[in-house]
């Protein structure tokens, strides 16, 4: 029998403070109604139970600076153990596809982590992708993000990596947090078309979001040929949520989740607690479930205005085509930079808002331009509240000779500086640490 | 000190004990007649010589009984049809899960926190009115009684729509036998429903096995209150015990005859072999551990808490097949040359029956010191082709029923370590402390039981010790089963509505919007009381950490939801020399 599996953690005894709209309450209506409801006791349905996952799992995809000890991270990899506990049962073939619902969400969570951001700390697909890639061999995952903000933590780690698609459906950056998600955003020098973001206009319902889905991100996940796809399953385009301003309902999630079949979706917003948590997550377990969701109902009717028919249509075609004709214009290092090892270098220059706690973060990214592989990254970031700075260097899966080696001579290099210096060498599944010139054992509790 | 006498009705013998001061002093044992069972338990408690333990120091404090009552009607499909009348609103279809039997669906809806969204339809109340009168009419004329659950969904949060429709029926129809799902009121809504319809299906049955135990009780001259095993290992006085929640007693009094003859502040696991099943269950610090899920009988899920006991095919009786042959009936074909049963047909070969059994291998392999050698050793040969009858083949075969054996109770044991492992968090508190790997020492009880202690020894590379009073250690478990009860708030300040979930009740909130020691002590106070007016021993009350949600609407808080519960949880009294007495 197919089986689809469900990990929930509601955290009910955590909260980003007292009235924040990621708070206890969060997913408390969620569980009455589906545990009301029955769906543990339908005989396709598997619960397992949370998890923690370790520093070695985090690291390895994200640089958590000047060092995790900084940081509460409790809650947050729970809800990464939560994603791993289903992508191992995946993987051993235990469920057909899983349904991880927990919070705190993590999809604004980028490559560095000098804090939260837009609610989240931990990036927990992007966690579980390298995760699948490192002990299970996998090669290509689509991650497509079905939240109403665009999933750009997501989209920044992998951004340089030609072997994740990130699809972002969302609502226009330029009317919402985080600000983000263009048709110009399309990947790095050696990744170029592996970043799809697909902004629309306030007020999109069903009918445009499904139009979008199926005639411009399916065909996209189609051409890749992924071997997995992780849905970002936020739902804050409900019709109800009071941070948005979409339409989509609790059947239209269902219709969503049934046309992207994702082998694991991973909640990730949506804040209307009492409108549409209880019956969009209802929509979207049951779709995995393949069980009729035609009967889940939302009581609340859409009172703002929706957009549909030819011009919702006509919006999203000309958006495609005009995203089809965007071409890169790259920066490149001129000269030979005395610590760049050779090659050529494209360089991206970035600045990141914390909205939680209210800094920015300055980073610059320096890749190495490869026909051979994904091309190793050397991102220098500085976090400009505190103006601590520190190095990441990223040796990507399946590097070439060259990359990798490009990868230790840096390191060779700036180790001995100062400054905070992580390695993510996820070739060798290898996580290094420098902190002052000194090599830290983050892992000294773990087995 | 006092006497307590119990009484565990089995699938082959009833079997019955006294004890006086916390010793066992009498044992009685007799054949289970299946359609008699109020004789089969008198007959059981006159095997015991009560009047002689009798003095003016010594008087019967209880008489409880663990019987099979329920649990059959329900598995034979005995009971009386009920009329299970719908609210389901919007939501998961119904048909998505399987409902043994059939339903009327009616309109009327409520949400999660128990709001109403829509009310019940006139037109659907008159239709429903004239189908159960016809039906009413029907049974009349077979003198029968017309019976009828309403259950809705979220009526756990709320009992108005119940109870609203269950009014109209009972104006217009004042003969109908009527119960709410709200009586059961804990989630989910298909389980309450089917939980609150074979309770009312079995009540006629059960208070008719009731009456008629406790008037021949007195009218043995014992005034002791007579009291049920239920499910979850507590005991209840009959005359409010709920009939399904007497389901499953049977494993669950074995554990407490283990417990009972144990330290109470050991952790363990249980293994009781019977005689065609094995009970295993786990005992943390003293206390049984419960089933995270309601039990599940025949086709019937239900909200009925009962012990987390695995229980597997295999016992002392069990029936052994040679491979070729009666292959539908076996379970399992796991080994080359025979299989295990999961039927008896009497007693083993060697005891005189007729077929090779379990108990003949331990008997051959000199494993226990009953029964015949001879025939034990015939039984072996009735398993082996001709041409493989002879010594080392007997040795062989008796060898690989044993490894079998011990095997399905390694397995069984292994699932349970990891249901309770592996039991769903929801806070964070709770996965930063998970449970820990630990070698679980094993008790094992039941008649025969301890030919198989070294095997199970050695496979579980644990220790195995034999539980005293082996015979009759469910009897002793139900002579010594503590009370038990729970009461589980749901406390809505927003709305001001509290409902225990337990017993139905719901009531208005008038406490303040915020409440934190005063929502533990209301509670408290609640369940004190009505475990006093049940006959329950209230100091034992347990209280669990309650849940507290700051309910916000914009970026004010407008209230509480607030989860608690205190209960009395499951044990058992301790026989003398055992720990601390009673
Ligand atoms: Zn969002
Ligand atoms: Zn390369």
């Amino acid at each position: 029998m197919k089986k689809t599996g469900i990990v929930f953690f509601p955290a009910f005894d955590w909260s980003l403070g007292e009235t924040h709209p990621e708070r206890e309450e969060r997913l408390l209506y969620t569980q009455e109604q589906i545990f009301e409801e029955g769906v543990m006791d339908l005989p396709q349905i598997k619960q397992y139970s949370p998890a923690v996952a370790n520093m070695q799992d985090v690291l390895r995809t994200q640089a958590v600076f000047p060092s995790p000890k900084h940081h509460e991270l409790d809650a947050h990899l729970i809800a990464v153990g939560c994603s791993l506990v289903l992508g191992k049962a995946l993987m051993a073939q235990e469920i057909t596809n899983g349904f991880v619902l927990v919070r705190p969400p993590g999809h604004h969570s980028a490559t560095v982590v000098w804090g939260n951001r837009g609610f989240c700390t931990l990036n927990n697909e992007a966690i579980l992708a390298n995760y699948l890639r490192t002990y299970y061999g996998v090669k290509k995952i689509a991650i497509i993000d079905t939240d109403v903000h665009h999933g750009d933590g997501t989209q920044d780690i992998f951004y340089y990596d030609p072997n994740v698609l990130c699809i972002s459906i969302h609502q226009d950056g330029r009317t919402l947090y985080p600000g983000t998600g263009f048709c110009e955003e399309k990947g790095g020098p050696n990744s170029w078309g592996t970043i799809v973001n697909i902004p629309l206009s306030p007020g999109t319902g069903d009918e445009g979001f499904l139009y979008a889905l199926e005639k411009w991100a399916l065909p996209a996940v189609e051409e890749f040929k992924p071997d997995i796809i992780i849905n970002s399953a936020g739902q804050d385009n409900h019709f109800t949520d009071p941070l948005a301003s979409m339409n989509v309902t609790a059947r239209g999630y269902g219709k969503i989740t049934e046309m992207i079949r994702p082998d694991l979706a991973v909640l990730e917003g949506g804040y209307s607690i009492q409108g549409a948590l209880p019956y969009v997550n209802l929509a979207i377990l049951l779709a995995l479930a393949g069980e009729d969701y035609s009967r889940v109902k939302e009581p609340q009717k859409i009172s703002r205005r929706v957009l549909h028919g030819e011009p919702v249509r006509s919006y999203i075609d000309n958006l495609h085509k005009y995203f089809q004709q965007i071409k890169p214009n790259w920066r490149y290092v001129q000269g030979q930079s005395k610590h760049l090892p050779a090659g050529k270098w494209v360089s991206v220059e970035k600045e990141i808002f914390y909205d939680t706690e209210m800094f920015r973060e300055q980073r610059q990214d320096l890749i190495r331009e490869c026909q051979h592989c994904g091309g190793t990254v050397f991102i220098n970031t500085r976090n400009q509240a505190t103006m601590e700075k520190a190095m990441l260097v990223k040796i990507p899966f399946e590097a070439c000779p060259a990359c990798e080696q490009a990868g230790y001579d840096l390191v060779e290099h700036y180790k001995k500086s100062a400054q905070t210096l992580l390695l993510q060498n996820q070739l060798h599944n290898q996580v290094l640490f420098w902190e002052k010139s000194k090599e830290v054992n983050l892992f000294a509790s773990e087995n | 000190m006092s006497i307590r006498i119990g009484i565990d009705v089995g699938g082959t013998y009833t079997d019955a004990v006294l004890i006086r001061s916390g010793q066992v002093r009498q044992t009685g044992k007799v054949l289970t007649k299946p359609d008699q069972l109020l004789d089969t338990v008198l007959e059981a408690l006159d095997s015991l010589n009560i009047a002689s333990e009798i003095s003016p120091k010594h008087e019967v404090e209880s008489i409880t009984v663990s019987t099979t009552l329920v649990t059959n009607a329900i598995l034979q499909k005995q009971l009386p049809e009920v009329e299970l009348i719908l609210l389901p609103g919007s939501g998961m279809k119904l048909t998505s899960l399987s409902w043994p039997v059939p339903y009327h669906v009616l309109s009327g809806e409520l949400d999660y926190r128990g709001r109403q969204i829509a009310a019940l339809d006139k037109q659907e109340l008159q239709d429903l009115t004239e189908t159960i009168i016809n039906k009413h009419l029907e049974n009349k004329q077979k003198n029968e009684k017309t019976l009828a659950v309403v259950s809705g969904k979220f009526s756990h949060r709320n009992y108005i729509l119940e109870q609203q429709l269950a009014a109209y029926l009972q104006k217009k129809i004042s003969e109908l036998s009527m119960a709410l799902g709200s009586e059961w009121g804990q989630s989910n809504f298909y389980r309450r429903s089917l939980t609150a319809y074979l309770n009312l299906a079995a009540q006629d049955l059960f208070t008719d096995f009731r009456d008629g135990l406790i008037k021949a009780v007195r009218a043995r001259g014992l005034q002791a209150p007579v009291k049920i095993l239920k499910a979850n290992g507590g005991m209840q006085p009959a005359e409010n015990i709920r009939p399904v929640e007497s389901i499953y007693s049977g494993p669950a009094a074995s554990l407490l005859g283990t417990l009972a003859q144990s330290n109470p502040e050991h952790t363990y696991i249980v293994v009781d072999i019977g005689g065609t099943t094995t009970d295993i269950g786990l005992v943390l610090s003293g206390k049984p551990l419960l089933s995270s899920r309601g039990a599940h009988i025949g086709d019937f899920l239900t909200n009925v808490h009962s012990l987390a006991v695995q229980s597997i095919a295999v016992g002392g009786d069990s029936v052994v097949l040679p491979t070729e042959g009666e292959q539908a009936a076996v379970e399992g074909k796991e080994n080359k040359n025979f299989s295990l049963a999961s039927y008896r047909l009497g007693p083993a070969y060697c005891l005189g029956g007729s077929k090779p059994t379990t108990t003949d291998a331990l008997r051959y392999l000199g494993l226990v010191d009953f029964g015949d050698y001879a025939r034990a050793e015939e039984a072996m040969s009735l398993l082996l082709p001709e041409g493989k009858r002879e010594t080392p083949y007997f040795r062989e075969i008796a060898q690989n029923i044993l490894d079998l054996m011990v095997e399905k109770i390694a397995e069984a044991i292994g699932i349970l370590v990891k249901q309770w492992r592996d039991e769903p968090a929801y806070k964070v508190w709770q996965v930063l402390n998970p449970r820990a790997d630990y070698k679980f020492p094993i008790k094992l009880s039941g008649g025969g039981a301890y030919g198989l202690a070294a095997a199970l020894a050695q496979r579980m590379n644990a220790t195995v010790t034999l539980t005293d009073h082996a015979m009759v250690v469910n009897a002793v478990g139900a002579a010594m089963a503590k009370p038990t009860f729970s009461w589980t708030l749901n406390l809505d300040t927003s709305l001001k509505r509290y409902r225990i979930e337990e017993t139905g009740e719901q009531g208005e909130w008038r406490g303040s919007l915020r409440p934190h020691r005063e929502v533990e002590q209301f509670l408290k106070t609640l369940a004190s009381k009505q475990a006093k007016d049940m006959g329950l021993d209230e100091y034992r009350l347990e209280m669990e950490p309650f849940d507290y949600f700051p309910l916000i609407e914009g970026y004010r808080t407008v209230g509480q939801i607030v989860r608690g519960r205190v209960h009395l949880p499951p044990g058992a009294f301790q026989l003398q020399d055992y720990g601390p007495s009673s």
